[in-house]
């Protein structure tokens, strides 16, 4: 299927764009993650990326703030190219940032409060301590969770753990958020409460929002731009409906969650030849 | 076979060069950290991980490796007539090599594979990631307050061991076996120099850094999953424990050559 390898040639450039990646290649040994991207994130927006599972997305977000350093390519915040900076030049550059790790990467030695004021503390000379109290009491209220402070994170749910790696994001009030598989391993009531929080950050702090995922659900209800990855490259890019209404036959597969023609034939051969026992009937004909 | 040979070459000239940087970027954090006030406090807190809770292991250590050479030794010099030159044999070994060399293997179980651990999990679960998102040096914040805390306190450790290390010697020669008590300090005295002591100290400091570094640069690279945690561990152990061996010797073979030099002035160092 030679055609669905063909990228979308109508990768948007905004001329507004906040984040951007030109021509970004990545390759893990002989493996090719990703496959000379160009993309431009709109500022004040939320743009959703899509794709199956290991098709380069958080390979993708982690590159947005150069947490990976591409092979080929280049990446910019404000018209400032960063991948090329060194760790501690992008020590400043990464202030602008928030980022929401996929399970949450909160600091286990350190209690609620204590993670959150970790970037404050790393940024500022802390002289009132009352004030850093409020600030972290506030922070914490807008996820929902006052009140947690003096929790570790081995006591808090996934989803706490989520809502409160949220609020460290947001300590610094960072211009862009990104979020690598917010709703992963919740309970679908706990992924709309994280899909209303990224709403109501996008609101109310008019940050720039990125998320990757792979719940369309969320993508559908979050998006102001949809973009979808296959094998390393863009494959889709629009809004909500030109991605529901999109010809191309993976994209269509992916978001109604259909396994296609090639996966079935695996199936039904490694079924019959090695475990005929374990033959699924579903895929019988 | 020849490509797979040219491939383990590769990758491990690219280890060499990844551990290399990592020292360099050690370093840097390191001294960066010494004037920086807001480094002293996470020091500290290492400091107490680092160096008291491993005080009660080494100096358990240190009883045991006196205690012993005591026994061992007593019979062959008692063989000789020479039993009250116990205290020389037992306290030379200890200061000069047993005690820094031992203190320094039961730190890099205890202490080496717990940074490992630590910062392998951290590594797995994207805690050092997030770490630099959130605009910190990874390296300044989590591996440099370990090195310096390793550094500073581990010739401390090794005093604890060398005076465990006497006393377990003093309490099997002269309490159990009856060595004359005078005799056997007066031959102590007389065999073991300031320097003796200075350079298993001083050797702490080396043992300790290379703990540190290999430990931290271990939990920093290590693969994904419990495996690659367990992994990381018991290789950091094995390149720790050649590690001192290796450094010992390079550095007994230092201090002979500084010692051999300054002979003459022998007298104002002890």
């Amino acid at each position: 299927m030679k055609t669905q390898e063909q990228p979308e040639q109508t990768t948007q450039t905004h001329s507004n764009g906040v984040l951007s990646v030109k021509n970004l290649t990545k390759e893990f040994g002989p493996h090719l993650v990703l496959d000379s991207i160009s993309l431009s994130i709109e500022k004040g927006k939320t743009t959703v990326v899509i794709g199956p599972s290991g098709c380069g997305k958080t390979v993708l977000i982690k590159h947005l703030i150069v947490l990976l350093r591409p092979t080929l390519g280049e990446v910019y915040f404000e018209d400032r190219r960063i991948d090329n900076l060194s760790e501690l030049q992008l020590n400043d550059v990464r202030t602008h940032f928030g980022f929401l790790f996929q399970g949450g990467a909160l600091f286990d030695s350190l209690n609620v409060f204590e993670n959150i004021v970790f970037p404050i503390r790393q940024h500022h000379k802390i002289k009132d301590w009352k004030e850093v109290e409020e600030l972290v009491k506030a922070k914490l209220a807008m996820v929902g969770l006052d009140g947690f402070q003096h929790y570790f994170p081995a006591s808090l749910s996934g989803g706490q753990r989520k809502r409160v790696a949220l609020a460290r994001a947001i300590a610094l009030n960072p211009e862009v958020l990104l979020y690598d598989e917010p709703t992963t391993g919740l309970d679908p009531i706990r992924s709309d409460v994280i899909n209303e929080l990224v709403l109501k950050l996008q609101r109310e702090l008019g940050v720039t929002t990125v998320v990757v995922t792979h719940d369309m659900n969320s993508a559908y209800k979050i998006a102001d731009r949809i973009v979808m990855l296959h094998n390393g490259r863009i494959v889709a890019d629009g809004d909500a409906d030109h991605i529901r209404n999109h010809p191309h036959p993976v994209v269509q597969q992916f978001i109604n969650g259909q396994v296609g023609e090639d996966d079935l034939a695996i199936l039904r051969m490694s079924g019959t030849a090695s475990q005929p026992q374990f033959l699924p009937r579903d895929f019988e004909a | 076979m020849l490509a797979t040979l040219g491939e383990k070459t590769i990758t491990d000239i690219s280890n060499i060069g990844q551990f290399g940087r990592f020292l360099w970027q050690n370093a840097g954090a390191c001294l960066r950290s010494s004037w920086n006030h807001r480094t002293y406090p996470l020091i500290w807190a290492q400091m107490h991980i680092i160096g008291v809770r491993s005080v009660p292991v080494i100096m358990i250590t240190g009883a045991f490796v006196g205690m012993t050479l005591a026994i061992q030794a007593y019979d062959q010099l008692a063989g000789m007539g020479l039993e009250e030159r116990l205290g020389v044999l037992i306290n030379i070994s200890v200061v000069k090599e047993l005690g820094p060399v031992l203190a320094a293997v039961m730190l890099a179980g205890r202490v080496g594979g717990a940074l490992t651990a630590e910062l392998g999990t951290m590594n797995v679960t994207e805690q050092i990631d997030a770490v630099r998102s959130m605009g910190t040096d990874p390296i300044w914040y989590l591996v440099a307050p370990r090195v310096l805390a390793c550094v500073l306190l581990t010739p401390f450790l090794i005093i604890y061991a060398d005076l465990l290390g006497i006393l377990g010697g003093y309490f099997v020669g002269v309490i159990q076996l009856e060595i004359n008590n005078r005799a056997y300090w007066d031959f102590s005295a007389s065999g073991v120099g300031l320097w003796d002591v200075a350079v298993g100290v001083v050797k702490g400091i080396f043992f300790g850094g290379a703990i540190a570094v290999i430990s931290c640069y271990k939990g920093f690279t290590c693969r994904e999953g419990a495996q690659g945690v367990g992994q990381a561990c018991t290789e950091a152990f094995v390149a720790s424990f050649i590690s001192i061996l290796a450094l010992d010797f390079a550095l007994a073979v230092m201090f002979k050559a500084i010692y051999n030099t300054f002979w003459p002035f022998k007298s104002l160092v002890g």
